[in-house]
């Protein structure tokens, strides 16, 4: 790359600077020199705001300063900065106004930025360099944050850095990362359940153990030769589950049962037996005999008395035994004879009632009479004429009648008035009347109907004396019999009963003959039924009793003995069924415990993967973090600190103490670097340079500094611009200093711009930066200004001249 | 020439960086002039000029402060007439008064090598004694900077490279490469790629929606 070099500056009206200036700077050193005011830094302030439209130093002073920038005699200005890349030339441009500059055309920004940070050393500035950068800090926009990302270009390590931080801290990877909590709760959730499900399996194990314990224990009591495991529950089902011992004890209920019948029949024999031993055959001959003399006593009598009933009774059937018949017989005869009381004592009645009936009719008909003579006395029409009388009343105002128009004075003494009134009256009573006899009347005639039919209801029933007569005959023969028949009553009674006990004694006696028969059955029944069912056969002197006993014993037995087999066959069934369902339930639960193990161990194997990513983040970071503090440190010690150094020693060899930045060893996110001094001789750390170092030497410092920043940056601009440097700088400094520039300058390749007040200096370095080697260049540029005139600038170039002066004494 | 040590470590250390013996005495603009030594630069330097006092052991009235700036004076002088640009160094070695440094200064750049810790055979004794020596002569010596931070391909630049030489062998490929990709658009964009790695070993129904 061909080297970009100022080639030229052209100033009209800027600053202290009057009229137009032309000054060439294409060599590879510019020298400036100028008395206090003559305008050096004005020169170098062009040159800064030629390429970079602003004037930092003035900026810092006052934020409006574009309206000092034009010289105060002259209404416009400009300024011109021309560079060269090999043949390429460049224009930097800015007008000026009273307003202020405008700039034309400048440096890029970031070249602009590298020209006011590492190119240009303002002199104002170079007081406050070292404050400025012990003051930094670690804002971003800090000089040295600053420095030190145009230095190592770290802002990718700091993104990738502050990016991972979340994964240092498990709380916050959980809100970056969607599926960590979520896997985390899934499988805190997991093994809960599975704890859970470990321990019912176990129980369920448990369970299905003692299931198998219980059921072997009951195969063994009931003797079935199996083995009892849980792949041969069917088997043991099936023996269990066996029908013979049900069959077993079906037949032996079916025994109990025969032998409980059969006893049933032995008791009701013998107690039927013993009970009527009582009655025998001599006892029945005897009821017989009885009954036959009563019959030869009173047969003809009751004979002659049903007779005489069936013939009073004719519709009526009487039962042949005798008490029976006088029973019925009287109560058909009382029934008959309340009967003829009732009718003989009605027509009775009703003979007597139809005469005083017919008294009656008399009476009322002669009472309808009298009322009918009274109604046809008074006139029907008395009501509505004693009405219509009463309203005429109101239109007689004197004695003229208002009907006939005569005066009533004519007719009688009584006012007409009155004689109205009292018809009125009169004819209101008599209808008062009318009514009182209408319904007197109307009574009456209803008291002569209801008495003629009564007297016809009478009539129909034809009570006459005749009938009446023989209903008393017959009530009377009634009476006879049923007397006759309470006489012999007594004798029936005992006839009935001597009847039944005859009949009673007869059948007694056959049923015991059936008796004895069945009770002889039994017997062999039941001996049947011991040999039946195996039992020894009844013995002679064998009560019934003792031997069903003893068979009932024997089956009891035997039934309690199946009745036990039973119960432990179905408790066995019972575990069976339990133990299946625990089998299952186990199964069921192996297999949810499986699946639930597989996805606890698929999420327990995402968070480990998550989590190996996660180690890897921070392993990044770290690495990051140990790259970038040792990049820093490294950048700082060996290449910072070390130029620093180098430069600062140039210049004054002599003293002790060194200025250097210090990196505390933590922290590398937060840059925070210390200005110290450390002894050149052991190394240690000394105060900061304020402390230790002199006035002149702190400015040695700054300057260092700066030329040790713009050293160790990667190459923007290969120019170095400094204003009056070494005004507080000591002599020896100056020929040290003039050394440095020479170095930087034919060694490094700065094109050096420098500008001193001090005349013994500006020869000393016009010497000190004389070309040394073909090629090499030094341009001297002598600034003068008078009150009244403009300012000048007058150049001269010096080329490289071989050495002559110096000859080897031969 | 059997010399002081001192003055032979110095002239060692100036042969190391380009700088030339000039046989001495010497003659300029017909006057001689001896010094236990004399040194010229070369190239950038061509214009230096080095001359080295033994105050210890020196001849050539090296040991006498006031004949030693009367010398330099007649020198400068001399130059000055030919019209000669050359710069003198005055290495003094050994012990020095002040005011004779001081005095010497307003003619010629003055360093003064004092203490430095030879060895039996006349070498530097180790790499202060160096470091010591080379301070006290630093602005005859060339400044060297430390290499530039090389810039690397796809403008990761050289601290992007370091950080990955330095992750180690095992280190997810996927991960830091996603990680470096988006370290350029910043460390949200860091944090998100790296957030998403991380969420895509999850079961999906794990992931819930961020609220």
């Amino acid at each position: 790359m061909t080297e970009l070099i100022l080639k030229s500056l052209n100033i009209n009206n800027f600053r202290s600077i009057r009229g137009q200036m032309h000054a060439p700077l294409d060599a590879k050193v510019v020298l400036v020199h100028g008395e206090n005011g003559a305008g050096k830094t004005s020169l170098l302030s062009a040159v800064e705001l030629a390429l970079t439209g602003k004037v930092q130093s003035l900026e810092h002073a006052d934020r409006n300063y574009g309206k000092q920038l034009l010289h105060r005699s002259a209404s416009q200005g400009d300024v011109l900065v021309r560079t060269m890349a090999g043949t390429l030339e460049q224009r930097f441009e800015v007008t000026l106004t009273a307003a202020g500059a405008k700039s034309v055309t400048a440096l890029d920004k970031q070249r602009a930025t590298f020209f006011r940070e590492r190119v240009f050393l303002p002199q104002s500035l170079l007081s406050q360099l070292l404050q400025i950068y012990q003051d930094s800090g670690n804002d971003v926009t800090s000089p040295l944050a600053l420095f030190v990302a145009e230095l190592l270009g770290l802002d990718r390590l700091d993104a990738i850095e502050a990016g991972l931080k979340p994964l240092a801290d498990v709380r916050n990877v959980r809100k970056i990362v969607d599926g960590w909590l979520g896997a985390e709760n899934e499988k805190s959730r997991l093994d809960l359940l599975l704890t859970d499900q470990r321990k019912r399996r176990d129980e369920l194990i448990g369970q299905i153990r003692s299931e198998i314990n219980e059921i072997e224990k009951l195969c063994t009591l009931l003797n079935l030769p199996v083995e009892v495991r849980e792949e041969t529950l069917d088997e043991v089902a099936a023996v269990l589950s066996d029908d013979t011992d049900s069959k077993d004890f079906d037949l032996l209920t079916d025994h109990r049962r025969r032998l409980s019948s059969i006893r049933r029949e032995i008791d009701a024999a013998q107690i039927a037996i013993n009970s009527e031993a009582a009655i025998t055959p001599e006892s029945a001959d005897e009821a017989r005999k009885a009954y036959g003399r009563w019959e030869t006593e009173y047969g003809d009598i009751v004979s002659a008395l049903r007779r005489r009933a069936e013939a009073l009774l004719p519709d009526v059937s009487l039962p042949s035994d005798p008490e029976k018949f006088s029973d019925a017989a009287l109560a058909r005869l009382r029934m008959e004879k309340n009967q003829l009381s009732e009718r003989t004592s009605q027509v009775r009645a009703d003979i007597a009632r139809r005469a005083s009936a017919k008294d009656e009719l008399d009476v009322a008909l002669r009472r309808r009479k009298t009322i009918d003579d009274e109604a046809s006395r008074l006139a029907s029409n008395a009501g509505s004429l004693g009405s219509a009388l009463s309203e005429l009343t109101s239109f007689i105002t004197d004695e003229t009648c208002p009907v006939c128009d005569r005066n009533f004075t004519e007719v009688s003494k009584v006012p007409l008035n009155e004689h109205v009134h009292s018809k009125v009256q009169k004819l209101s009573a008599s209808a008062e009347r009318l009514l009182v006899i209408g319904r007197t009347r109307s009574e009456v005639q209803v008291a002569i109907e209801r008495l003629n039919r009564e007297i016809e209801m009478i009539n129909a029933r034809s009570p006459e004396e005749e009938t009446l007569a023989q209903l008393d005959r017959r009530l009377a023969s009634v009476e006879d019999l049923i007397n006759e028949l309470m006489v012999i009553a007594e004798a029936l009674r005992e006839g009935g009963r001597l009847r039944a006990a005859d009949i009673a004694a007869r059948r007694a006696v056959s049923d015991i003959q059936a008796r004895h028969v069945s009770l002889a059955s039994a017997s062999d029944t039941l001996n049947d039924f011991a040999l039946s069912i195996g039992a020894p056969a009844l013995g002679e002197g064998d009560s019934f009793e003792i031997a069903s006993a003893r068979l009932d014993a024997l089956l009891a037995v035997q039934a309690a003995h199946l009745e036990e087999r039973l119960s432990m066959r179905r408790k066995g069934g019972d575990h069976i069924a339990t133990l299946r369902s625990n089998v299952a339930r186990r199964n069921e639960a192996d297999q949810r415990i499986s699946a639930d193990f597989a996805s606890a161990q698929r999420v327990e194997q995402a968070l480990e993967r998550a989590q190996t990513l996660r180690n890897q983040g921070n392993m990044i970071r770290g690495t990051v973090d140990k790259v970038r503090s040792a990049i820093i440190r490294k950048e700082f010690n060996d290449r910072l600190n070390r130029v620093w150094r180098d430069l600062f020693v140039r210049l004054a060899p002599g003293e002790p103490f060194v200025p250097a930045f210090r990196i505390p060893e933590s922290s590398t996110q937060k840059l925070q670097p210390k200005l110290i001094t450390e002894n050149r001789k052991d190394g240690n750390a000394g105060g900061t340079p304020g402390a230790m170092l002199s006035a002149g030497n702190l400015n040695t410092a700054a300057l260092t500094l700066f030329i040790a920043l713009h050293l160790s940056v990667p190459e923007e601009l290969p120019w170095l611009i400094l204003d009056d440097p070494v005004q507080s700088m000591d002599d020896i400094h100056i020929a040290q200093f003039a050394a440095l520039l020479r170095t930087l300058s034919k060694e490094h390749k700065r094109q050096v711009v420098i500008a001193v007040h001090d005349r013994q200096l500006f020869e000393y370095l016009r010497l000190e930066l004389s070309p040394a080697f073909p090629d090499d260049s030094l341009l001297t540029l002598e600034l003068s200004r008078g009150p009244h005139r403009d300012s000048v600038c007058v150049s001269k170039r010096f080329s490289f001249k071989q050495e002559t002066a110096l000859f080897s004494v031969a | 020439m059997s010399g002081s040590p001192v003055v032979g470590a110095v002239q060692e250390r100036l042969r190391d960086v380009g700088y030339r013996d000039l046989s001495t005495p010497f003659k300029v603009a017909g006057v001689e002039f001896a010094f236990t030594g004399a040194m010229r630069g070369c190239a950038g330097r061509a214009l230096d000029l080095v001359l080295l006092i033994d105050t210890t052991t020196g001849d050539f009235g090296d040991r006498d402060g006031g004949r030693v700036r009367q010398k330099v004076e007649a020198l400068s002088r001399a130059l000055d007439v030919t019209g000669s640009r050359y710069v003198v160094t005055v290495i003094l070695a050994g012990a020095v008064l002040a005011e004779g440094i001081d005095a010497l200064s307003d003619t010629c750049r003055v360093l003064h090598v004092e203490n430095v810790k030879l060895n039996d055979d006349g070498k530097l004794a180790d790499e202060n004694a160096k470091l010591q020596l080379d301070d006290r002569i630093r602005v005859l010596l060339p400044l060297t900077l430390p290499e530039p931070l090389a810039q690397t391909e796809g403008g990761a630049g050289p601290a992007m490279d370091q950080f990955v030489r330095a992750l180690p062998a095992d280190k997810n490929d996927a991960l830091v490469d996603a990680v470096i990709d988006a370290s350029s658009a910043g460390a949200q964009a860091v944090t998100d790629v790296v957030a998403l790695i991380i969420n895509d070993v999850f079961p999906p129904e794990l992931r819930r929606e961020q609220s």
